[in-house]
C-alpha cells in the first residue's frame, strides 16, 4: 500500500516536471522579434483603429520619404503593454503618448533625453511649448507632437432662442446655465434641459482634469515649483475660493445647471451634450468630430472659456513623441521625430481621410495655422487659447498620484455640499505633500 | 507540446503499472493550463508584492513595506467596510432572491423553461453592459425607469447612485440581480433530488408552507446551499467590476472596495507592489473565509 503511495507521488511530481519543462519550452519560443532590423523602428501610439487609420497614412509617407520602415502598433491599453515590454527590457523604439505622463515614464527610467537641436526643424516649436516636456534633471525627454487646450462648447440656437450672449465670466456662464435650465431652450415643453456637463468623478482623476480650468482661473495652482523641488498649494486662499464658488454654483447650486449624476460622470458617460439636452460643455477640441455629428455643426459654437477672477486660463496638454531607452536607433528615431514635427508631417496627421479622427489637433510646429490646414475657423479659437491662456500640468514630477489625489478630494468636496472646504483642502494639501515626498520633491 | 508534456511520464511507465499515469496524463492539458494562467501569475503577484516594482530599472526588494502601507492607508481601512456590506449583503441576498426563484420556477413545463431562461440571462450577459444599463435604470431624473416608477408613487426623483449614503445600497441591488439566477439554477439542481414522497407527507400530515420549507425542503437542498455559500464566500470580497461600472468608487469613495482601491494603486498611481500586496492581503482572507466555510458545512454534513 505504502509501496503504491509512493509510486503515485513519483509519477505526479514527474508529470509536474514535465509540465514545467513544457511551460519553459512554450516561453522560449514567443521570444518577440522587434529590435533586430536597424531599418526598422517599432512605433507605438495609444490609439483606437479609427485614429490608428490616420498614423498608418502619417507612417507610409515617412517611410515613403526615407525608406526607413515603421513597424507601427497602436495599443489602446497602453501603459499596462509597457510595463510587460518594460519587464523584458525592450522598448519600443519611439512612443506617442500623453504629455502629462512623462514625469512618470522618465521617473521609472523608460525614456532616452533628447537634445531639442538633434531634430531638424525644432527651431519651429516654440519656446513655450518645448518647456513641457522638461524633465525633473532639467534635460528634455519628449519631443513635442499635438497640443490641445480646453474651450467652451456651446449650444448657440439655444442662445439665440433665450436672447443670450455666450458668457465671458463665471457669473455670466451661471447665469446661461440657468437659463438654459429653467426657460425650456429646446422649445418641447418639458424641464429637461441642463446647463453645464461635468465630468465630476474621481474615477481617471477626471474631476481634477475637468476641475483643473476652474483652478487656474481663479489663481489656484495644485503644486508649485519651489527651487528644484515642489510644494502643494491647495490650501491657498486662491484655491479655497475656487473651490468653494464650484461648490456652491455648480455641484451644489441651483437645479440642473449641471447635467444630472455629474458626479460620478466620466467623459464616455457625460454624453448630454451630444445627446442634445445640455448646452455648454468646457472639453478638449477633439470632441469637435462628435459634435458636428450631433448635435450638429449649425447647433453649436466653440468660444474661448469664460475668465474667472485670475483670467482665463485653461488646461492644455497634448501628445509628445517619446523615445524608449537603450534602443540603439537614436539616427533613425530622430529622423522620424524631425518628419513628425515638420510642416508635411503635421498636415497629414491634420486632416481627417475618410471621416478618420485626425491625430495632430493644435499643431506644434508654427509655421502652421490649425484653422487654415482644416479650413474651419473654429481650430483658431483652441489654437488662441493654447497660445495666450493655457497651462499644463507640471510635467516634470509623476504626476498620476497628484492628480488622482486631487480628484478623490475635489469628488467628495463637491458630493457633500455640508463640507468644509478649507478644511479639506488642508487634508488634500497633507496628502500632496506625502506624494511630492515620495518622489524626494518635496519642498 | 504534448509529446514534452507526457515524454517523462512515457519513460517511466516501465517501471510504474499504466494505471497510476493515465489519470495524471488526462489531467496534464488542465494542469497545464492552471499552472500557467494561474499558478504561475498568482506565485509572481506574491512575489512582487514584496518588492518597489520598477519593470525597467529592475526591482527593489522593500520587505513588508508595501503591506504595511496598505493597512495603515485610510482609504483601504474605509474600503474595508464598504467590502464586507457589498460582500455579505450581496451574498445573502443572492442566495435568497435566488432561493425564491427557484421555489417559483421549479417545473417541467415548457412556459417555466422559458422563464426560467429569461430569468438566468443577467448571468451570461457582460458586467459591463449590465452596468451601463443599470445606470441607465437608476438615471437620476424621471427619464430613469426606476425613479419613472417611483413618480408614480409620488415620490420625487431619487438620485441614487450620486448619493453617499444610498449609492453602496443601488450597487448591492444590482450585484443580487446578477448573482441571483446563478445560485437559483444550483438550489434548482437540490431541489429536483427531493424525494416528492417528503411532500405527500407532509401534506397528509397537514404541516404549513412554513414547516413545509423549514422541515423538508431547506434540509434537503443542504448540500446545494453548501456549495451556494462557499461560491458566495470565495466571491463575495473580491467583487470589484460591478462597482467599477456603476460608480468607479464614487461618490466621495461611498462606494469603493477594496479591489477597486488596488486598481487604483496598480494601474493610475502605478504602484504594482502595493496592488499585489493589497491583493495578497484578500487573497489570505479569502482562503480563510473558504476554509471556515467548508469546516462548517463538513462538520454540518458529519452530524
Amino acid at each position: 500500500m505504502g509501496d503504491r503511495r509512493r509510486r503515485r507521488r513519483l509519477t505526479a511530481v514527474a508529470t509536474v516536471a514535465g509540465l514545467m519543462f513544457g511551460a519553459a519550452a512554450c516561453g522560449s519560443g514567443s521570444d518577440s522579434a522587434g529590435g533586430g532590423d536597424p531599418n526598422t523602428l517599432e512605433v507605438w501610439t495609444r490609439s483606437n483603429p479609427d485614429s490608428a487609420a490616420t498614423y498608418d497614412r502619417v507612417f507610409a509617407a515617412f517611410t515613403k520619404k526615407t525608406g526607413i520602415k515603421i513597424d507601427y502598433q497602436p495599443v489602446i491599453n497602453f501603459d499596462q503593454q509597457l510595463q510587460s515590454r518594460a519587464s523584458t527590457k525592450d522598448l519600443p523604439d519611439v512612443m506617442i503618448n500623453d504629455t502629462a505622463l512623462m514625469g512618470s515614464y522618465q521617473s521609472q527610467g523608460l525614456l532616452k533625453p533628447i537634445a531639442a537641436d538633434s531634430i531638424t526643424g525644432s527651431d519651429r516649436i516654440t519656446d513655450k511649448t518645448w518647456s513641457t516636456t522638461v524633465g525633473i534633471d532639467g534635460k528634455h525627454y519628449g519631443i513635442p507632437y499635438s497640443r490641445q487646450a480646453q474651450t467652451l462648447m456651446i449650444r448657440k440656437d439655444w442662445l439665440k432662442k433665450l436672447g443670450l450672449k455666450a458668457p465671458t465670466t463665471w457669473q455670466e456662464m451661471l447665469t446661461v446655465a440657468q437659463a438654459f435650465a429653467t426657460e425650456d431652450p429646446d422649445g418641447d415643453g418639458k424641464a429637461d434641459t441642463y446647463g453645464i456637463v461635468a465630468p465630476g468623478s474621481a474615477q481617471n482623476g477626471y474631476a481634477a482634469w475637468w476641475g483643473a480650468s476652474f483652478l487656474w482661473q481663479g489663481g489656484a495652482k495644485i503644486i508649485e515649483k519651489d527651487g528644484d523641488g515642489y510644494r502643494p498649494t491647495m490650501d491657498s486662499a486662491a484655491a479655497v475660493n475656487t473651490v468653494t464658488w464650484m461648490k456652491n454654483n455648480l455641484f451644489c447650486g441651483k437645479k440642473n445647471v449641471l447635467q444630472p449624476g455629474a458626479i460620478t460622470a466620466v467623459t464616455s458617460t457625460a454624453t448630454n451634450f451630444q445627446d442634445g439636452n445640455a448646452g455648454m460643455y468646457m472639453t478638449g477640441p477633439y470632441n469637435i468630430t462628435t459634435f458636428d455629428a450631433t448635435p450638429g455643426k449649425d447647433k453649436y459654437e466653440v468660444v474661448p472659456a469664460p475668465a474667472g477672477p485670475a483670467g482665463s486660463d485653461v488646461l492644455a496638454d497634448g501628445e509628445n513623441i517619446y523615445f524608449g531607452a537603450r534602443t540603439g536607433k537614436t539616427k533613425q528615431e530622430q529622423a522620424l521625430a524631425a518628419f513628425l514635427v515638420s510642416a508635411g508631417g503635421q498636415k497629414i496627421a491634420m486632416t481627417s481621410v475618410d471621416g478618420h479622427q485626425p491625430v495632430v489637433r493644435i499643431p506644434v510646429n508654427s509655421t502652421l495655422d490649425a484653422a487654415k490646414v482644416r479650413d474651419d475657423a473654429r481650430w483658431s479659437v483652441v489654437q488662441k487659447a493654447y497660445e495666450d491662456t493655457s497651462e499644463q500640468f507640471p510635467n516634470a514630477p509623476d504626476f498620476a498620484p497628484i492628480k488622482q489625489d486631487t480628484a478623490d478630494a475635489l469628488n467628495a468636496i463637491f458630493t457633500y455640499c455640508g463640507s468644509d472646504v478649507s478644511s479639506s483642502l488642508k487634508e488634500l494639501n497633507d496628502t500632496l505633500a506625502g506624494d511630492l515626498k515620495d518622489q524626494d520633491l518635496l519642498k | 507540446m504534448t509529446a514534452t508534456v507526457t515524454t517523462p511520464g512515457a519513460r517511466r511507465a516501465r517501471v510504474l503499472s499504466k494505471r497510476a499515469v493515465l489519470p495524471w496524463v488526462f489531467l496534464a492539458p488542465g494542469l497545464l493550463l492552471a499552472l500557467v494562467f494561474k499558478f504561475l501569475p498568482m506565485g509572481k503577484g506574491v512575489w512582487l508584492s514584496f518588492f518597489k516594482v520598477r519593470p525597467f530599472l529592475g526591482d527593489k526588494w522593500v520587505g513588508l513595506d508595501n503591506y504595511t502601507r496598505v493597512l495603515t492607508d485610510h482609504r483601504f481601512q474605509d474600503a474595508i467596510g464598504h467590502t464586507l456590506l457589498l460582500g455579505i449583503g450581496m451574498s445573502l441576498g443572492g442566495i435568497v432572491v435566488g432561493f425564491v426563484l427557484a421555489l417559483l420556477l421549479e417545473g417541467q413545463t415548457r412556459s417555466l423553461k422559458i422563464v426560467r431562461a429569461a430569468v438566468f440571462l443577467p448571468v451570461v450577459t457582460a458586467t459591463a453592459v449590465v452596468g451601463e444599463m443599470w445606470r441607465l435604470l437608476y438615471y437620476p431624473t424621471s427619464d430613469g425607469l426606476i425613479n419613472h416608477g417611483l413618480s408614480f408613487l409620488g415620490i420625487g426623483p431619487t438620485p441614487f447612485l450620486d448619493n453617499p449614503n444610498t449609492a453602496l445600497w443601488a450597487t448591492m441591488v444590482m450585484s443580487i440581480w446578477m448573482l441571483a439566477p446563478y445560485n437559483m439554477v444550483i438550489i434548482l439542481a437540490g431541489l429536483a433530488g427531493v424525494d416528492r414522497t417528503l411532500y405527500e407527507a407532509a401534506a397528509m400530515d397537514g404541516v404549513s408552507l412554513w414547516q413545509r420549507l423549514r422541515y423538508v425542503t431547506l434540509p434537503a437542498i443542504r448540500p446545494a446551499l453548501g456549495i451556494v455559500l462557499t461560491l458566495a464566500a470565495i466571491r463575495g470580497l473580491r467583487v470589484f467590476t460591478e462597482v467599477y461600472v456603476l460608480t468607479g468608487g464614487g461618490p466621495a469613495g461611498s462606494t469603493e472596495v477594496w479591489m477597486t482601491r488596488a486598481y487604483t494603486l496598480g494601474f493610475t498611481r502605478n504602484d504594482i507592489g502595493g496592488a499585489s500586496a493589497a491583493s495578497v492581503v484578500l487573497l489570505c482572507v479569502t482562503l480563510l473565509l473558504t476554509v471556515t466555510v467548508n469546516y462548517f458545512r463538513t462538520r454540518g454534513d458529519a452530524r
